[in-house]
């Protein structure tokens, strides 16, 4: 009787590819469920670096945490806050012009109740200054310090929150550039556009214009 | 629910390392032995290689899973202390890198490549340890130290990165020496490979594998099916 010549050593590696086949899938799957890699960093459709800080909001130096105030489960048609947010500096001219000729109008647009842009019922929108220091104290002519926020924020009638961030530990997370830069972080804290990134002559202001829902009229 | 710091984590990682260290070395026999009524391949010096091989394998890719892991969160929340950073040790700033934390060209992050490179190594080991005296072992001790020399430049190029970075990653690091015993297990595996060490039901010992064996060579690698009656 011809007996066949049966070979086992094909299931030895099938076993060991299986075995290893489960815990590839089972690390990887523990991996995949707890964790969401999208990246943090300040380019567009990054998630925002933390922001977290005291703020002067025309009364008091409160705690703010962006991380705080998003949600990252947020999807497109959910209620939410979009925040704008300037990083400046109390000593830079650009940043003064922007304080008193631009901010002063998009702050009545976007700030002031029955303004003529409208957004959805359940969508805000919120600015927020973060006050950087670009040169020391020492520097002649340059001053530093929360009077200095306080009395800057006063003088050109702004509503919103400025952060003191002048010992620049935001902007050590956030990166190293010049002011001002603009910012424009969705409700779910990922950044929809950045002026460092922009097509020249696309201001933040047209790109909330573009970006942030119109509710009805 | 109790918490552990990174560093704690991390241990967890290093106890099948050094089991299977332990298994590998000349301390391991009586511990081997302990074990051989439960794992009776123990008894041989093979058995003890691929027992401590696979311990050391697996603490590998755990520790590789992890560091994917940390990868993906420290993407995912920019900082956090899910890694932790002590003067020259800080994984954050390693794992955390983008300039060094994916492999050039490919992009795929380093814990990836560590689970990857860890699981075809325990797939190669895994089978020869179920058919060791298969056709196909010597191959499989020939990839996997193939591989481990390749992985070793790797480790070189990620030691340079933590030079440029001016930190050490502790959770790389483990990675790294997993991966060096491995390789030293495959070289020892081949060393092995043909000899008395390799054990019983060795390399082609009994006379009718030595004529196939013969007969493959003659008929270019086909063995006709034989009746038992011409084997015997």
């Amino acid at each position: 009787m011809q007996r066949r010549d049966i070979s086992n050593e094909a299931g030895a590696r099938a076993d060991g590819l299986l075995m290893i086949s489960v815990i590839f899938i089972t690390a990887f799957t523990y991996i995949a469920l707890t964790t969401s890699p999208v990246y943090t960093g300040i380019g567009v459709d990054d998630r925002a670096p933390e922001l977290n800080g005291q703020v002067w909001d025309g009364a008091a130096w409160t705690d703010f945490s962006l991380y705080d105030n998003v949600d990252s489960m947020w999807v497109e048609g959910d209620g939410g806050t979009y925040y704008m947010i300037e990083f400046m500096d109390t000593n830079c001219s650009i940043c003064v012009n922007a304080a008193k000729d631009k901010i002063p109008a998009q702050q009545a647009k976007w700030l002031t109740e029955g303004s003529s842009r409208s957004t959805p019922d359940n969508v805000s929108v919120e600015f927020l200054a973060v006050s950087i220091s670009l040169w020391s104290e020492g520097d002649s002519g340059k001053t530093y310090g929360r009077d200095v926020i306080e009395k800057f924020r006063d003088d050109y009638n702004h509503q919103f929150p400025y952060m003191d961030d002048q010992d620049d530990s935001n902007k050590d997370d956030w990166g190293d550039f010049g002011t001002p830069t603009y910012f424009l972080v969705d409700p779910s804290g990922i950044i929809k556009y950045v002026n460092l990134d922009a097509a020249q002559g696309y201001s933040v202001w047209d790109a909330m214009e573009d970006i942030i829902p119109r509710g009805e009229q | 629910m109790m918490e552990f710091d990174a560093n704690t984590q991390l241990l967890i990682h290093w106890i099948p390392i050094v089991f299977g260290l332990i298994l590998m070395s000349p301390l391991g026999k009586g511990l081997a032995m302990k074990m051989s009524s439960r794992w009776p391949s123990l008894e041989t010096l093979r058995g003890r290689t691929i027992g401590g091989m696979l311990a050391v394998m697996f603490g590998g890719f755990t520790v590789s899973a992890h560091t994917l892991w940390i990868h993906n969160k420290a993407n995912e929340m920019g900082s956090g202390n899910f890694c932790s950073s002590d003067g020259v040790w800080d994984c954050s700033s390693v794992i955390g890198n983008p300039e060094w934390n994916t492999m050039p060209f490919i992009g795929l992050p380093w814990g990836m490549v560590g689970m990857l490179a860890f699981a075809l190594f325990m797939w190669l080991v895994i089978s020869i340890s179920k058919d060791p005296s298969a056709s196909w072992v010597l191959t499989h001790i020939k990839l996997g130290t193939n591989f481990g020399v390749l992985g070793i430049l790797m480790i070189f190029y990620l030691i340079y990165a933590e030079y440029e970075i001016g930190k050490l990653c502790q959770y790389c690091t483990t990675a790294h020496v997993s991966h060096v015993i491995t390789t030293f297990g495959f070289f020892r595996l081949g060393s092995m490979y043909g000899t008395s060490d390799w054990g019983i039901g060795s390399v082609s010992t009994s006379s009718s594998e030595v004529d196939n064996s013969e007969r493959k060579s003659r008929r270019g690698g086909y063995v006709a099916p034989v009746s038992s009656s011409e084997e015997e």
